[in-house]
């Protein structure tokens, strides 16, 4: 069996995979969190993510800035989980005992199908002013491609117009960028967590703004109707949590569908969260990414372009790329709609840095263009094979009496491992996610998408058959191997690491040490997440 | 480094000598505080009637779109006024006579906010453009900063984006010789790149990769850079980061060096991308080391860099109090052409090791010398460098291969610390995995670039150059002669009466008005007003075209300063026997 050496190991949970850390950050942006772990006296103060992670650092490199200093931090941790996973990757000929990859969220189902899309003639023109600088916010006839096929598949009451359009390489530069041009350095924008953790990075490396927490919890209660629901009244506490500690919050990140949830908006939910936006003013930046990846048709999703009519039309951003819903993660492309001309030319101001090269732009025109072949060939195609890997992984994981999330959306399934740990905490998290990949299996754990609770995993289920296959037996076979809590065992009896923070992971140090007591100094902690027993994490 | 330059960058108050000597600014200044207050007129007025159409849905949304307009409006005036004031403060020398170009004093190694420089130059030509000046309260001011100042520095590229000339289409549109983009060898380019090879997908390609790039793009950028820079040992893979075009490889690189308020120096004129990309993102400013064309005993040849220069500018600069981390050289030099000496470069280096101060190296135009006399040396076939830690360098294809569009650059660094830090950028920067493919086929097709593609592009920059200086020489135009990159550096200063920058954008007008871009060395930081940039890699039906458009400009200008020297003279026969009469400031001057 294979035992990373401690160092590494170190840096692996922080973030396994260049790849992942896409999806699993927890080296995320905030590095500031793991530096004033080290410095217990200055906890409170850098508990809400406030602060300049550059002034944290004391191990500044005599070549980088500050901020440089930081960077390079991200960096390493997330270098050193590259080289363990591609050291040791899956092949089926050449390395059939490597790490089966079930944590970073691409979908491989369909290459046979994109490959010989983009093989096709349509695809090859090489136009001498595709070769040339280009408008920056996009060529236009990309941008005209772009606004149809939105209007089309979002399902627009009227047509969308090319010029709300803004195309850049992925969805990453584009959060970087509305972070740069609708806050200053060190506001924030609110994101209910669980959430795909790179946006934290994204939004700190060149915009220096943090993230706000939302926390969304497991429990059903009240006139809640399923797990993690989102409600406006933890998104009034959590806006009020940040206003009392002095954080100026700027905007809201809705995901729909959910990464990692799988969760799915209904119009009317959508709707008060975005009055809820409207009422204080905030931004709303809609990342509907996952929109065709959307299996289960009674699953009704809609998107927020499809709404009659938006609150504040002027503030709600839509983002969309191909990265997903295409399975071309490694394409950069990433589209922008907003009816915001001022926040649609600053962004684009931008675009100089964030450019697509306009072959591939092209390429993307004739593939959005091609309605033909999306409707009755890739998306039909598509959902089948997405709709049989999850109801595999489904009734694997029921066979197993584990519980789970999805709801017929994503490449993902947000699956309930509490009762395999042995207490409740992200140290016990972080050492299951290191047996699965003892058994060659690479999952991500909660606390890379910020969730609170410890012990939840998100698995990927979007590859191809055999891997998949070979995958869930490896998580079956350490889940088999340890022990269980017993079924009364109360979910949410949470407690403290144990031992010095030294010998704890990085990515579990910023768990923190909380009373349990209601009330006192913790009250104003509570705020930033939605009131929960036990356990309050640093987000 | 101690001392001075250890304090916190203050706002540089002393730095705003050269914009005060625009006369206009006091008049701008004037309209612009009259559009104001019909604006907040306007605006009352919307909010007062307001109330009486409440109960009509409609109506209420069209009003608030309209009081969003308004509110937009004021946003994008007060952002204009706040500008100016920075760089007029001090209102009574908004009078005084602009400077001529001899009349160096103010602005020597000044180190004004290159911004605030550009800005307030273009502002001249900028009042009645409000309306595209996109501002709004939505915006961070950080947002609305970064939209005014793209607007402001790439106003001539939309319009000609949006009005390009076309020998069948468009015979009235815009020629751009403004930007340094090559348009020589596109036909070449393309037919490459349609080459079967090209078009390959595979699986790795469409999924998340090495942020970095991909393996097999660095390790062919390693071999190439290695076989055209003739480096002593081969480059290493590993120090390659690759990001979608050199403004990104720059602006992370601003990112990771310096922390906000630090600064770079650079020798000016240059290319005017570097102010942007330092400031955009990283707010990290440049400080000129201010080159010269007069030659004197100091000053070999135009323009000359020297180490004395860069020194003075330094010293200067940490008594200021500025933090300046490196020194940024390119090389072959735009927009100058030059080409360094390897010992000139080796003094360079030694010095920005002396003070501890990185060095960019840009050789974005390495492969564009197309005088056979000249020998590039690059950097990196030094056989040791001073401060390899230290010395990081930039290269593209863009220029060289004439594919701008294609988004790729790429940084060599010896420093793992600086690869690492940028790495992490490769989030925010990075190439389609199909364009790194065909960057890497293009690449390592050494046969076809040395045999086809290098030795017909020298040739057409070549003819291109020569024809251009043919047509500069009959004009009777100065410029330099240099054997390297895609533009020449010409000097109008006749044309300019007096020799400012204010004359200098007029001309800068007059050639746009005449459908011709050419870029005004205000833009390069050139502190000698009347310097243009001309880029003459454009196929020749183009440049034949343009450069009868820059001929016609040129005896306009030369006849419209006939006539007012004329009238000036003819004014001062008549204030001369009036001595008593109250002359105005202006009519003082003169």
């Amino acid at each position: 069996m294979f035992t990373l050496p401690q160092k590494e190991f170190r840096m692996t949970t922080a973030c396994p995979g260049s790849d992942s850390i896409q999806d699993l950050p927890s080296n995320k942006g905030d590095g500031l969190e793991r530096e004033c772990s080290r410095k217990p006296d200055q906890k409170l103060l850098k508990f809400y993510g406030v602060g300049d992670p550059a002034a944290e650092l004391s191990s500044s490199s005599p070549y980088l800035s500050s901020r440089g200093s930081v960077i390079k931090w991200f960096w390493d941790s997330a270098e050193e989980g590259y080289r363990t996973y591609h050291m040791d990757e899956y092949d089926e000929d050449k390395n059939p005992s490597g790490i089966i990859n079930l944590g970073t969220s691409e979908n491989k189902l369909c290459f046979d199908l994109l490959s010989r899309r983009l093989s096709q003639s349509d695809m090859l023109q090489v136009e001498p002013a595709l070769l040339q600088y280009p408008d920056w916010r996009g060529h236009l006839f990309l941008r005209e491609e772009v606004a149809r096929f939105l209007s089309f598949y979002c399902r627009s009451p009227a047509p969308l117009k090319p010029e709300n359009v803004v195309v850049l390489n992925g969805c990453a530069s584009l959060f970087s960028a509305l972070a740069t041009v609708l806050c200053e350095a060190g506001e924030a924008f609110l994101i209910p967590a669980p959430y795909y953790g790179a946006i934290t990075q994204h939004v700190y490396l060149y915009g220096n703004v943090r993230l706000v927490c939302v926390y969304l919890d497991s429990e059903v209660t009240g006139l809640e109707t399923r797990p993690f629901q989102l409600t406006v009244e933890k998104l009034e506490m959590a806006l009020q949590g940040a206003n009392s500690e002095g954080v100026k919050v700027k905007g809201l990140i809705l995901i729909n569908p959910q990464n990692p949830l799988g969760d799915i908006y209904s119009p009317g939910e959508l709707q008060e969260y975005l009055e809820f936006a409207k009422r204080h003013e905030l931004h709303v930046m809609v990342d509907e990414v996952y929109m065709l990846s959307v299996f289960e048709e009674s699953a009704g999703y809609r998107s927020v372009l499809s709404l009659e009519r938006l609150p504040d039309p002027q503030r709600t951003h839509v983002m969309w790329a191909t990265s997903k819903d295409f399975g071309m993660s490694g394409l950069r492309f990433g589209t922008l709609y907003t009816e915001n001309r001022a926040v649609a030319t600053a962004v684009a101001s931008l675009c100089r840095y964030h450019g697509l090269s306009g072959l591939v732009q092209y390429q993307m025109a004739q593939l959005l263009r091609d309605h033909d072949w999306i409707n009755q060939v890739y998306l039909p195609e598509n959902h089948a094979r997405l709709k049989a890997a999850h109801t595999y992984v489904s009734e694997d994981l029921r066979a197993l009496g584990i519980p789970f999330v999805s709801r017929g959306a994503g490449f993902f399934i947000w699956v309930d491992l509490r009762k395999y740990l042995p207490e409740a905490t992200f140290e016990e998290e972080v050492l299951l996610w290191r047996r699965f990949l003892e058994n060659k299996v690479l999952l991500s754990f909660g606390k890379a998408f910020e969730c609170k609770e410890p012990g939840w995993f998100r698995l990927v289920f979007s590859d191809k058959t055999h891997r998949l296959h070979l995958g869930m037996q490896r998580v079956r076979q350490v889940l088999e191997g340890q022990p269980q809590l017993a079924d009364g065992a109360p979910p949410h009896q949470i407690q403290e690491p144990q031992g010095p923070h030294r010998q704890i992971p990085f990515s579990a140090l910023p768990l923190k040490k909380i009373p349990c007591s209601p009330g006192g100094s913790e009250m104003h902690l509570k705020l930033w997440s939605t009131p929960s027993p036990a356990i309050k994490t640093k987000q | 480094t101690s001392g001075p330059s250890d304090t916190p960058h203050t706002p540089c108050v002393q730095m705003r000598d050269q914009a005060l000597r625009y006369r206009s600014i006091h008049t701008q200044l004037m309209e612009m505080v009259l559009t104001l207050q019909q604006t907040v007129e306007d605006h009352i007025m919307q909010l007062t009637t307001r109330p009486q159409q409440r109960d009509l849905a409609l109506e209420e949304q069209w009003h608030g779109q309209a009081i969003r307009e308004q509110e937009a409006l004021l946003g994008r005036l007060l952002f204009q006024i706040v500008s100016f004031l920075p760089a007029g403060a001090p209102g009574d020398q908004s009078v005084q006579p602009p400077c001529t170009s001899t009349d160096s004093r103010g602005d020597v190694g000044g180190g004004q906010p290159v911004q605030a420089n550009r800005q307030t130059g273009q502002m001249l030509y900028q009042e009645s453009d409000f309306e595209n000046t996109v501002i709004s309260y939505d915006l961070s001011n950080r947002g609305i900063d970064i939209s005014a100042l793209y607007h402001l520095s790439f106003r001539d590229y939309d319009t000609y984006q949006g009005n390009k000339y076309h020998k069948d289409k468009n015979t009235l549109g815009y020629i751009n010789l403004g930007t340094s983009e090559n348009k020589l060898c596109t036909d070449l380019l393309a037919e490459r790149l349609s080459q079967s090879d090209m078009t390959y997908v595979d699986e790795d390609l469409l999924q998340y990769t090495d942020w970095r790039g991909q393996p097999f793009l660095r390790k062919e950028v390693a071999r190439f850079l290695t076989f055209y820079c003739k480096t002593p040992k081969p480059l290493d893979p590993e120090n390659v980061v690759i990001l979608n075009g050199c403004s990104a490889v720059f602006s992370a690189l601003a990112m990771v060096l310096c922390d906000p308020g630090e600064a770079f120096l650079v020798p000016t004129p240059a290319y005017g991308g570097f102010a942007f990309s330092t400031h955009l993102y990283a707010k990290v400013k440049l400080v000129p080391v201010h080159l010269e064309s007069q030659v004197t005993e100091a000053n070999g040849y135009p323009f000359q860099l020297t180490v004395d220069k860069l020194e003075h500018t330094l010293l200067r600069a940490k008594i200021e109090g500025k933090k300046v981390r490196g020194l940024v050289l390119i090389n072959p030099q735009n927009p100058l052409g030059d080409v360094y000496s390897q010992d000139s470069m080796m003094e360079y280096l030694e010095f920005a090791k002396k003070y501890n101060l990185h060095v960019i190296v840009d050789e974005m135009y390495m492969l564009s010398v197309f005088d056979e006399a000249i020998t590039f040396h690059s950097v990196l076939s030094m056989k040791s460098l001073p401060d390899p830690n230290k010395t990081h360098v930039i290269w593209g294809a863009s220029k060289d291969f004439c594919i701008s569009g294609f988004r790729f650059g790429a940084l060599y660094t010896h420093n793992r610390e600086v690869a690492s830090a940028m790495s992490c950028f490769g989030y925010l920067h990075s190439i389609s995995g199909i364009a790194q493919y065909k960057l890497r086929q293009l690449l390592q097709d050494r046969e076809w670039i040395d045999n086809i593609y290098l030795p017909s592009y020298h040739f057409r920059l070549q003819e291109a150059h020569r024809y251009v200086t043919r047509k500069l020489k009959a004009s009777k135009v100065p410029f330099l002669n240099r054997g390297s990159g895609l533009y020449v550096w010409i000097n109008l200063k006749q044309y300019l009466d007096p020799c400012t920058f204010e004359e200098e954008l007029l001309l800068h007008r007059r050639f746009l008005d005449h459908k011709l871009i050419l870029s005004p060395g205000k833009t390069f930081m050139c502190k000698e007003p009347g310097w243009f940039r001309l880029v003459f890699a454009a196929r020749p039906h183009l440049l034949r075209n343009a450069m009868r458009r820059f001929q016609q400009v040129l005896v306009e200008q030369a006849q419209e300063r006939t006539v007012k020297q004329l009238e000036d003279a003819m004014k001062e026969e008549v204030s001369t026997p009036q001595p008593e009469a109250p002359a105005s400031p202006a009519l003082r001057k003169s």
